[in-house]
């Protein structure tokens, strides 16, 4: 391999090196907390900036790091950062498994040769349950043993999809397959992905591993992991055109919009309502995905692929930071939580306007690309079931905001005090979550020779 | 064709797994339930403790440890036997995978995963 291919690597060097010293520095005992914690998030600044400095490339057959994969890498980078500063640890080990599984998410968005994809897909998962366990929710245990075997299970048919991808092609490069063999390979590794993103009938491990990890590591589970395994998705996908899969990616998408915004509705646990909440938001991502790929990847999907996840990234982190520093778990604690904290309730409620797709907000952006590429690529129905599915989505987006402002405080409601920490971040979130929305915008009045 | 291919296959499995697994019963002669012969083993002597004993939690430490560096030096034996033929970058990449194998024990050694407390 050449030393310009190797560079393609380098913002996955850089998270390494991050990982063996703080490693390091920990097993030292010499490093305090404080000190791990800026290791490890000045390790994730330096692949941002090193990230910023990659030009796209390939190094055939093992590396390609295209538009798609660096503007996703960026978001796996800017998903951990929160997580990062915010990690309640004794030593050094859960930073360390932050950034292995950031080093996992980056294989999947350098290569598109299936090795590299699956040790891409472990080096993110192991990690990943392993951060589960150590949470301190008393289930955590439970979850963390209920993802592993999911996540198991997703290996176990990504593997098997690639045996059968390479009895059919003789090749482990990600090739087109429309039937046969090849065809069944790529819906099975497909599947792997559907898994990991949650989409219907492959989420159930999803609200529970969701609801007992701490709120900081379920939003870094429901934007970082979630858009990497988008990302595998779409890779898959854009190798299915005439297959059984590219047929079924939409209405999978239909589905998990609709399950996910049905199952949100009666929830009491908050973690809970926004863990079913992403199950829905994945399936937009999901029809994102099947409108690109049915459009022979054209740049404007993959804008809209790119930008659900960049939106979703702030709303939907910025949501579970903000249950972390609120500290509040049950929804009847939001009752009339206006009066006592009108700063904290004014930021949940942008980022709930901008889950919900309400305009000027980045959710309404995002969701309309994503509607404007499913109706170029003519997926009518599950476009219409997926409205349907944000319809619904309002009653709890927006019940929770009319618990918040017009409900008198009940018994349970959450005391004007007890902040914890992030409540900054989670401001920092919802600003960027509003005004995301507004970029296109400005975009259009920034072009030479537009007209208003 | 092909899924009544596959359908009498799965007919086929079924019913040889289902042979195989009750052909003692079907063919054998009556077992007899008498002395010690539904011990699992039969060996003369009662048994004198489970079957499966309870193993302690640092077996399963060390065990693990043995088989990452036991595969990591599968990878080096191929390296060893073509090194005439590899040049300066190969050795390069092998001289960091075994300084990343080196860190990660000298790491298990100082958190005392070596230890058998």
């Amino acid at each position: 391999m050449s030393p310009a291919s190797l560079a393609l690597l380098s913002p996955q060097a850089a998270l390494a090196a991050g990982a063996l010293v703080v490693l390091a520095a920990g097993a030292s005992r010499r490093c305090s907390r404080g000190a791990l914690r800026a290791l490890a998030v000045s390790a994730v600044a330096a692949a941002l900036v090193l990230l910023a400095c990659t030009g796209t490339g390939q190094s055939p057959p093992l590396l390609r790091l295209d538009l798609l994969g660096r503007c996703f890498e960026s978001v796996f980078l800017l998903a951990a950062l929160p997580l990062l500063i915010l990690m309640e640890a004794d030593d050094e080990v859960p930073a360390a498994l932050v950034l292995g599984s950031l080093i996992g998410m980056g294989l999947i968005a350098a290569s598109s040769h299936l090795l590299m994809l699956f040790i891409g897909l472990e080096l993110m998962s192991v990690p990943a349950y392993l951060l589960v366990s150590r949470s301190r929710s008393p289930q955590a245990l439970e979850a963390a043993v209920k993802y592993f075997f999911a996540g198991g299970l997703a290996s176990a048919l990504f593997l098997m999809g690639m045996a059968m991808s390479y009895a059919a092609s003789g090749s482990l490069a990600v090739v087109p397959a429309a039937k046969g063999l090849g065809a069944a390979g790529l819906s099975l590794m497909a599947a792997a992905a559907l898994f990991k993103i949650g989409a219907v009938p492959l989420h159930f491990w999803l609200p529970d591993v969701y609801e007992a990890s701490d709120p900081e590591l379920a939003g870094f589970f429901s934007t970082g992991v979630k858009a990497a395994a988008v990302l595998l998705l779409a890779r898959l996908a854009s190798v299915s055109a005439g297959s059984a899969l590219a047929a079924a990616l939409p209405w999978a998408a239909a589905l998990t919009i609709l399950f996910g915004a049905a199952a949100a509705l009666r929830q009491q646990r908050l973690a809970r309502l926004l863990a079913y909440s992403s199950i829905s938001h994945a399936g937009f991502m999901i029809l994102a995905v099947a409108a690109w790929a049915a459009q022979g990847r054209a740049p404007a999907a993959g804008l809209a692929v790119f930008f659900y996840s960049a939106a979703y990234l702030f709303m939907s982190g910025g949501a579970f930071l903000w249950l972390k520093a609120a500290g509040v778990t049950r929804r009847a604690q939001l009752k009339g939580l206006a009066r006592g904290r009108p700063w904290q309730a004014a930021m949940l409620a942008a980022l709930l306007l901008a889950l919900a797709g309400i305009p000027p907000t980045a959710g309404f952006a995002a969701k309309f690309l994503v509607f404007w590429e499913a109706f170029k690529a003519g997926f009518y129905v599950p476009m219409v079931l997926a409205g349907l599915g944000a319809l619904l989505s309002l009653g709890y987006y927006l019940g929770l905001i009319r618990e918040m402002y017009f409900d008198e405080p009940g018994p349970e409601t959450a005391g004007p005090a007890a902040a914890g920490r992030g409540l900054g971040l989670a401001a920092a979130f919802a600003v960027v979550s509003v005004v995301l929305g507004l970029l296109p915008l400005l975009a259009s009045l920034w072009q030479p020779g537009a007209r208003p | 064709m092909n899924a009544l291919a596959l359908l009498l296959n799965l007919a086929a499995v079924l019913v040889l797994v289902l042979f195989l697994s009750n052909a003692g019963r079907l063919l054998g002669p009556e077992p007899r339930h008498e002395g010690d012969s539904d011990l699992p083993y039969e060996t003369g002597l009662r048994p004198l403790a489970e079957a499966g004993p309870g193993m302690s939690a640092l077996y399963w430490r060390f065990a693990v440890l043995f088989v990452v560096f036991d595969v990591d030096l599968a990878f080096l034996l191929p390296w060893a036997l073509e090194r005439g033929s590899l040049d300066a970058g190969s050795l390069a990449a092998v001289t960091v995978f075994t300084a990343l194998l080196a860190f990660m024990l000298g790491y298990f050694w100082r958190k005392g995963a070596l230890s058998c407390r």
